[in-house]
């Protein structure tokens, strides 16, 4: 199959997505700097918070979005082995993503939409900022639109056949985000941009912060799912091995979609605009989200433990050193995994109903969220860029040495930015703070902390440029006549050969979402239009 | 890469990762007791 077209709509997606990383990525450093003070002539409220906003939207909306959406459409065309379902659609959705984009960029970049990446009210954006970002995930439906039809097209032309596992992660995932993005979406149109356009005088922040809950920690697996996609594809191949279990796979895929959602009030949980009992409900739910992540590990690292032994590793721990350790997507699992065991750690006491109190809005969560989204997912998505660049641009990538000292230096960076960052929560340091004017012998202690993030920061900075430098000299070498790499997925250990249904469809599974969403936050909802409530005026630029 | 027989491979397509349940069981026992210092050891101190 001739899938030119659906290459080149694939790397446009990836290319804005690294482009919005490599500014997001230097924002973040100039963030360190100055938040550490040892600068005082960066200091500036009004640019810092300009400056965390912008990198908060760069990296959590533009880079994952546009990431996901080019992986998912050279995904179903190589699985499926048919053209992307109406293209046209597909770059009209690209160019309204992208509009969305610059519209919000523009009040970001000139201050007039510093309310972080969370913009919670009344903290007020110029509408611009709203309306972009509404664009972006009105663009993000129709990938997932797409997605859907040539999931059921798929199923409709292949009775009884299982879809392939890369397609119905990638299914799952536009499920999963048609849900996920809704809380947000009804945020932001009903509340937000009336808001903003003085259309209304005062906002409820409860009912904005109850919405936002609903897309805050589904949104996460959002971003992970192509992670964990490559885990079990293209991982078992890459190291050369077999896929432990495809149904383990699947169904990690379902309940990672299934629970990620109903859950979200972990993030409110010092917040009083809902009762504890329902707090109680979504702290129980989280700790059932994380048994997907316990499945997905031993899945994958059971998938490494048979390549090991298959390349002669032997006893209880030999197979590890025997893994092909230069080799990009290996290299990229093992370290991720690694910061998802320590990111996985920091979650469940954040999950956890009571302990969560000592941790609350300080430095811990942001070196949390890092660890987890910065670590464990983006530095699959690289993975991910290394392996497929050359199927996508036909040539051979530039430098793969350079792609495994960007892999580690990656993974030393975020190691030495985020593991402060814990220690500064546990010392008391709040997050979203620009500068500490204050000097007493609590926030000296800060500081030898601040100065190994500054370090972390940089490393992390150097190896994001390599990334960007090998991909671009991958793309503009000259054209080889003799490449004919190929994508090459994984085999399951035990072929596939009579699934049920509900392992091979998500009807029933989008059902079981509804009911849980009604139950879970259907009278946390309601309850703002049965009772009085008082609006806040907005404020901010 | 080791060279490795065909009785070989079979064996090892055919054993339970051992491996893989004796790392999971040291993580998850790593992070309950990582879990536990944290709760008597900072959380329940600070009041």
């Amino acid at each position: 199959m001739n899938d030119a077209a659906e290459r080149k709509l694939a790397i446009s997606h990836m290319w804005v997505a690294f482009a919005a990383f490599i500014v997001a990525c230097l924002l973040g450093e100039y963030q360190v700097i100055e938040r550490s003070g040892f600068f005082p002539a960066l200091d500036s409220n009004s640019v810092y918070f300009a400056s965390v906003s912008t990198h908060g939207v760069l990296m959590a909306f533009v880079l994952t979005t546009f990431f996901i959406m080019g992986f998912g459409y050279y995904i179903a065309t190589t699985t499926l082995k048919q053209p992307v379902w109406n293209k046209q659609l597909a770059w009209i959705g690209f160019w309204v993503a992208l509009t969305g984009v610059v519209l919000a960029a523009i009040p970001l970049l000139t201050g007039k939409a510093s309310v972080l990446y969370t913009f919670y009210p009344p903290i007020v954006a110029h509408a611009s900022f709203y309306i972009g970002a509404t664009l972006l995930v009105v663009g993000s439906w129709v990938w997932c639109v797409i997605m859907l039809v040539m999931f059921s097209q798929w199923k409709k032309a292949n009775p009884g056949q299982a879809v392939p596992l890369a397609m119905f992660a990638t299914a799952a995932n536009a499920m999963l985000w048609l849900w996920t993005s809704a809380g947000v979406a009804l945020e932001v149109l009903f509340q937000l941009i009336p808001l903003s356009l003085g259309w209304i005088d005062t906002i409820d922040p409860g009912l904005a912060r109850t919405l936002f809950a609903w897309t805050l920690h589904p949104i996460v697996y959002f971003w992970l799912i192509p992670a964990y996609t490559a885990y079990y594809v293209f991982v078992p191949k890459q190291a050369g091995g077999y896929l432990f279990s495809e149904e383990m796979a699947r169904l990690a895929f379902i309940v990672l979609a299934v629970f990620a959602l109903p859950i979200g009030f972990h993030h409110l949980y010092m917040d009083p605009e809902q009762a504890k009992g329902w707090k109680l409900l979504h702290a129980i739910g989280t700790f059932v989200v994380a048994l997907p992540t316990l499945v997905t590990g031993f899945t994958v690292i059971a998938s490494l433990e048979i390549a090991g032994r298959l390349r002669g590793g032997k006893g209880l721990f030999g197979w590890i050193g025997k893994l092909p350790w230069t080799n990009p997507m290996t290299l990229a699992v093992i370290l991720s995994l690694l910061m998802l065991i320590f990111g996985g750690f920091g979650g469940i006491v954040n999950a956890s109903y009571a302990m969560n109190a000592m941790v609350h809005n300080t430095a811990w969560v942001s070196g949390h969220f890092h660890l987890i989204f910065a670590g464990t997912t983006i530095i699959m998505y690289f993975a991910i860029a290394y392996y497929l660049w050359p199927l996508l641009v036909g040539k051979p990538l530039f430098s793969r040495t350079m792609a495994l000292v960007q892999l580690w230096t990656w993974f030393i960076g975020m190691t030495i930015l985020t593991t402060p960052w814990h220690v500064l929560g546990l010392l008391g340091q709040p997050r979203r703070i620009s500068s500490v004017v204050y000097n007493n012998l609590l926030t000296l202690s800060w500081k030898p902390y601040e100065l190994m993030m500054i370090f972390g920061g940089l490393i992390l900075l150097g190896s994001a440029c390599a990334l960007i430098y090998n991909l671009v000299k991958t793309q503009l070498a000259p054209t080889t006549e003799n490449f004919s790499e190929q994508i090459e997925f994984a085999e399951p250990l035990r072929p596939v050969t009579a699934l049920p249904e509900h392992l091979n469809d998500l009807k029933l599974w989008n059902k079981i979402i509804a009911v849980l969403m009604a139950i879970s936050f259907g009278y946390p909802i309601l309850q703002f239009f049965f009772m009085e409530t008082f609006g806040s005026n907005g404020w901010g630029y | 890469m080791d060279q490795i027989t065909d009785e070989e491979r079979k064996q090892i397509l055919e054993s339970p990762p051992v491996g893989t349940f004796a790392l999971m069981t040291t993580v998850i026992g790593g992070m309950v007791v990582a879990w536990l210092f944290l709760y008597y050891g900072i959380f329940l101190p600070r009041g």
